[in-house]
């Protein structure tokens, strides 16, 4: 469960501040797999990375007892200067990982970097870069996975493995996705919320939601 | 798949300023110099213009020999300007890192500031060593007070930097004038003249720096021959302790607004 309580955010600008949520009270059920649907500028991702902790509101709180992985999407926290196992070493200890051997471990082979692992980040390709952020968090155990259109990493072959690995983690432990994919979203998601200005709505068939959210 | 820590709040902090820790020096060592140059570089800085200007008036400036006269004064305001510089490049320099939850950015500013003050103890131990091995006199009559001195220069530093990284992030221009106010700082801070070869009528111009006090106090402490006229233990003080106030009541009201924006 995760609880926003009196949730408030603004970006403050030359034109006044402009409010993304306004004094909201919003519970994430347990146990589902959630789809955020919202149109561009709703605040999806600003409200993925309040949910994750990347950035804080300006009033109220998250509240949460479950482990949130942070919004995977691009290559978060990863310097160019170092190698992926120094990255990965470092993401390890950020999240207080117990064994990073063998986290280690788990990263290299998950992210099929072989050698290219002990060589600096600023020499992969971007396509490399997003393999190796991806398989940091997927690597470790969280209760929920927050997931940013993070299956489109990578070429067709590892698109495939990280979408399976998405799939085996649903049996365990719950995703929390923003995607355009539609499709995608069918197939990691039971249900949806949907973000309209500025209200959130919880709608627990998936389907149901979506048909609502192309009626807006 | 790897198994997360139940970890203690104060475990998470460890944890997280090692980590960037750790990181910084990673990143400091990525050309062929490597983290030597981070000492090697102000070594060769002070030791040779200590060196020149001792073997040019060759002897005392009131009472203590004019190399480490020299020495004591740059150490004192390289360790300010050095660290008042990383750390007002601190809370930018890793925010894409505060994506972590963890991760805040006092982390990051408390890591800057232990890496900072690491490199210069290094810069003092070989300093140390090298003066031992040139077999000059090296003589501390009050190593106490000497280290008392740095410290309340690394906490008055840190605060200065608090305050201007956390300016930064609301007006990125504060980091022009932060360099235009930083540039006089080596030349009023005393490090070149003593506080006691300035007409007494000019001192109130001078002595609201809190660096020039820290250095003239230094000298003291190591020859208290050389006197401590004009500065103050009490001064010194009252404003580390201040701007650490401050820095910290400055930090805890806005650093939320100041990362996201």
């Amino acid at each position: 469960m995760i609880l926003l309580e009196n949730l408030t955010k603004y970006y403050p600008s030359t034109a006044g501040k402009q409010f993304v949520f306004e004094n909201i009270n919003f519970t994430f059920p347990r146990g589902k797999n959630i789809a955020i649907l919202g149109s561009n500028g709703a605040g999806k991702s600003t409200l993925f990375r309040i949910i994750a902790g990347s950035e804080y509101p300006n009033k109220g709180q998250v509240r949460t007892e479950l482990s949130v992985s942070w919004p995977v999407a691009l290559a978060t926290g990863v310097h160019p200067l170092m190698t992926g196992r120094e990255n990965t070493r470092f993401i390890g200890r950020v999240n207080g990982v117990a064994n990073l051997d063998d986290y280690e471990k788990k990263v290299i082979e998950f992210s099929e970097l072989g050698k290219k692992f002990d060589l600096p980040v600023r020499t992969y390709s971007s396509g490399m870069r997003s393999r190796l952020s991806f398989a940091c968090c997927i690597s470790i155990d969280f209760d929920v996975y927050l997931i940013d259109e993070a299956t489109s990493v990578g070429d067709l072959q590892f698109r495939q493995k990280a979408k399976t690995a998405l799939l085996n983690k649903k049996n365990i432990a719950n995703i929390i996705m923003v995607s355009h994919d539609l499709s995608e979203l069918e197939l990691f998601c039971d249900s949806a919320v949907i973000l309209h200005e500025g209200q959130l709505e919880f709608y627990d068939n998936l389907k149901h939601a979506i048909d609502i959210y192309k009626g807006l | 798949m790897a198994k997360v820590l139940q970890r203690h709040l104060r475990q998470i902090w460890l944890d997280v300023i090692y980590a960037i820790f750790l990181r910084e020096l990673k990143s400091k060592s990525s050309d062929k110099f490597g983290i030597a140059w981070s000492v090697v570089s102000p070594v060769v800085f002070i030791f040779m213009l200590s060196y020149l200007r001792g073997r040019m008036d060759g002897g005392d400036t009131h009472g203590i020999p004019t190399f480490f006269f020299m020495v004591y004064g740059m150490i004192l305001v390289q360790f300010f300007m050095g660290l008042v510089a990383s750390v007002s490049a601190a809370i930018k320099k890793n925010k894409p890192l505060y994506a972590f939850r963890q991760v805040q950015p006092i982390s990051s500013i408390l890591a800057i500031t232990l890496f900072e003050c690491l490199v210069k103890i290094f810069v003092i131990l070989v300093i140390g060593v090298m003066c031992f091995i040139l077999q000059f006199d090296i003589h501390i009559s009050d190593p106490l007070s000497l280290l008392f001195n740095l410290l309340r220069v690394a906490i008055f530093s840190m605060s200065i930097g608090i305050i201007f990284s956390l300016l930064t992030c609301f007006v990125p221009e504060v980091d022009k004038v932060k360099d235009l106010l930083m540039r006089p700082m080596f030349f009023i801070s005393g490090v070149f003249f003593s506080l006691q070869d300035v007409p007494q009528e000019y001192w109130p111009y001078l002595t609201w720096n809190p660096v020039l006090h820290a250095i003239e106090l230094t000298r003291y402490a190591v020859y208290p021959q050389y006197g401590n006229a004009g500065v103050s233990d009490l001064y010194l003080n009252v404003f580390t302790l201040t701007s650490l106030g401050l820095a910290l009541a400055c930090y805890h009201i806005s650093w939320k607004q100041a990362i996201s924006r």
